[in-house]
């Protein structure tokens, strides 16, 4: 409806037709719908900051910055890959085991031969339970859904086995140890966790908007069927997306463990959850084929800024997950009501039966 | 539908299609046969009066959500909220039989907490347009902070016979919890085979599209099995606290993925348009079987949970394989 005022005046009765085109896809592209799809999550994080000092003295100090970033950095990570599968149609319920299972290995490795070998555990590891499921859905044909579901009390219940005789710990004395500055080094007063996850949200970024395996995730998730017929290789990309996920949650333990330095089977119980949140919350539709790597960014520094700001007021932890709750509803609701009341016609349709016939424009 | 149906009298009395619909149960029937003689075998507590009793107990109270999560599926949705309304459902009437209210009521308002709970969900959905599994995460989330902060992060702890009778009391020599889930399957059964809202929850689930455009009550159907699988949630969460005398914010933590896992090892599909009653029932047994003949072997809890997510992979695979679909098995979320 905007996007109509937003295009200039066609200069003649007959416009030629590239032009009208060009403007046509313009107004889409700034239809304050399509804006809000990309940067609406953006928006409203700029407006809590923006609101933040009056909310908690002490949130736009250094310190407390840092410890945003810091902490949201391997939720970011592991987001940035879900919006791949999420835009492809589908989503990996597993990364919470996986991130305890590879949390365990990884202070295994440190254990057995220092940083090196844990960094190289890590994105192994993960790799591993990314084909795992990348197999069971593509060879074996289950579903992703249950697919990852399964291998949730899978890898959850592996990381228990492997920590019966107690949680694997860093021990104190490796606080000088390299592995250690992962999670806490800033690098120009950047924590490194986040630089990691920059680095991730480009690398993402590349594969999602500059390569043709982008362009075919993307495709398929829009419309699978007319992806099948283009020849698309479903198989290939959904192994891909599930090695991604993996390779994903290995940097993103990396950067947890490093700093949490403790982990066993029940570590990051309900991860998954919060990361395809965060990823929803961005913008990205479940039904696939739509969706911002800059939403998901958004959404994640949202939800780590929000829950700091409830923590320094003090708000008790039981509410902070109901304020939290109510957020993605609402985030979502408006996205429903809009997509309802400005899909095309939407106003014609909701005026009596007769008025149906009115011309579309 | 008016050559529906004498086609399906005719399918009926087919022969082989009545064997094919005999053996739909079978991938779940045959390793449950299995595991039974393998834990006889091995061990010589399994095969008692008492161990099987706690089976069935524990299989029926699992089976009493799984069976409305059965018809959720089976309208192509979920839930994922139904743990949290456990702990609500259980802290609620703890609260209240501790604050000197009769059991009776406490039971009564607990279940209508259960309802609430259900309702949301159904008017998120249907009235606010929000995806089913986000809206249901999110009351996930939210339930349980509001459990959490009625019950202060303390436990209350109650000693009410009344509410004791439901999860350990007996009719004529059956267990309560075997009772309610005869009832509640029976019911299930009835509501899917035989009455129009089971036909509906169906039409739904293969084509909502479809369900919309011949004039049914869609939003009304939706919303009110949403207010059904609170209400057996409530349900689970009464038997769970009574059971343990208490009620608390931390209950029935990842319990959704118990029901759902029941509902799918069932062979109920994800895709919706189906529902098996019988099979949810077989899948209730099963997991319970396992994990009772896991508990007897001495078996850590941790080889628990990979058994139970390596069953759901190898039951899903079996059925994906069956349906020889490979294209379908893609599109399924």
């Amino acid at each position: 409806m905007t996007s109509d005022t937003a295009l200039p005046p066609a200069p003649g009765a007959q416009a030629p037709a590239p032009t009208t085109e060009t403007q046509r896809r313009w107004a889409r592209q700034h239809s304050i719908g399509t804006l809000w799809e990309t940067w609406g999550i953006t928006a409203v994080l700029v407006v809590l900051l923006a609101a933040s000092p009056l909310l908690s003295s002490d949130f736009l100090t250094v310190a407390n910055l840092q410890s945003v970033l810091r902490e949201s950095a391997y939720l970011g990570i592991v987001a940035a890959a879900m919006t791949l599968a999420v835009m492809n149609g589908t989503f990996d319920l597993s990364v919470g085991g996986q991130l305890a299972l590879v949390s365990v290995t990884t202070l295994m490795g440190y254990a057995a031969g220092g940083t090196g070998l844990a960094a190289l555990v890590a994105v192994l590891t993960g790799m591993v339970c990314g084909a795992v499921n990348g197999a069971l859905v593509t060879a074996m044909r289950v579903p992703p859904f249950v697919a990852t579901l399964g291998m949730l009390f899978v890898f959850r219940g592996v990381a228990y086995v492997l920590t019966q005789d107690g949680p694997k710990t860093l021990p104190y004395s490796e606080i000088g140890s390299p592995f250690v500055k992962i999670g806490g080094l800033n690098i120009a007063g950047i924590p490194l966790p986040f630089l990691i996850m920059l680095a991730c949200y480009g690398a993402v970024w590349v594969l999602l908007r500059r390569t043709a395996t982008g362009r075919r995730i993307v495709a398929f998730g829009s419309s699978p069927e007319a992806a099948r017929f283009c020849g698309i290789s479903v198989h290939r990309i959904r192994m891909l997306i599930f090695v991604v996920i993996g390779v994903s949650v290995g940097i993103a333990a990396l950067t947890y463990i490093s700093r949490v330095w403790t982990a066993d089977g029940s570590a990051q119980d309900g991860f998954e959850l919060r990361v395809i949140a965060a990823v929803v919350l961005g913008g990205t539709s479940l039904k696939g084929g739509k969706g911002t790597l800059i939403g998901t960014f958004s959404a994640v520094l949202l939800v780590g800024v929000l829950n700091d700001l409830l923590v320094s007021r003090g708000v008790d932890a039981s509410y902070q997950r109901v304020v939290l709750g109510c957020v993605l509803i609402t985030a979502l609701a408006i996205d429903g009501l809009r997509t309802r009341f400005a899909a095309p016609g939407s106003f014609a349709r909701m005026l009596p039966r007769r008025r149906r016939e009115a011309p579309a424009p | 539908m008016t050559t529906a149906a004498p086609e399906r009298a005719v399918r009926a009395a087919d022969p082989r299609a009545r064997l094919s619909r005999a053996i739909e149960n079978a991938p779940l029937a045959v390793p449950l046969v299995l595991i039974a003689v393998v834990l006889t075998v091995a061990t010589d507590r399994f095969l008692s009066v008492d161990n099987l009793t706690n089976v069935v107990v524990a299989a029926g109270i699992v089976a009493i959500p799984g069976l409305a999560m059965t018809l959720c599926i089976a309208m192509g949705e979920f839930d994922l909220s139904v743990g949290s309304t456990v702990s609500l459902t259980g802290a609620v009437t703890c609260t209240w039989i501790v604050g000197g209210h009769p059991a009776g009521l406490a039971m009564v308002v607990g279940l209508l907490v259960g309802a609430a709970v259900g309702l949301l969900n159904g008017l998120v959905v249907t009235k606010l347009g929000v995806t089913p599994f986000i809206a249901t995460l999110a009351t996930l989330v939210i339930v349980r902070g509001v459990s959490l902060a009625y019950t202060g992060g303390r436990d209350a702890i109650v000693s009410s016979s009344t509410l004791k009778f439901l999860a350990a009391g007996r009719v004529f020599g059956v267990p309560m919890p075997v009772v309610l889930t005869a009832v509640t399957a029976l019911a299930a059964w009835w509501v899917v085979n035989r009455t129009r809202f089971g036909r509906w929850v169906c039409a739904i689930g293969s084509n909502r599209e479809a369900a919309r455009m011949s004039g049914l009550p869609v939003d009304r159907i939706r919303t009110t099995v949403y207010v059904i699988v609170g209400v057996a949630g409530g349900i689970w969460g009464l038997l769970i606290s009574s059971q343990l005398q208490k009620g608390s914010g931390q209950l029935g933590l990842g319990f959704e993925l118990d029901a759902i896992t029941i509902v799918v090892i069932g062979g109920t599909s994800l895709l919706g348009g189906r529902a098996s009653v019988v099979g949810t029932l077989l899948g209730a047994v099963l997991i319970e079987t396992i994990r009772n003949g896991l508990n007897l072997l001495n078996t850590p809890p941790a080889y628990q949970r990979i058994s139970i997510g390596l069953l759901l992979v190898v039951a899903l695979t079996i059925q994906a394989l069956r349906r020889n679909a490979p294209a379908e098995a893609l599109d399924d979320v």
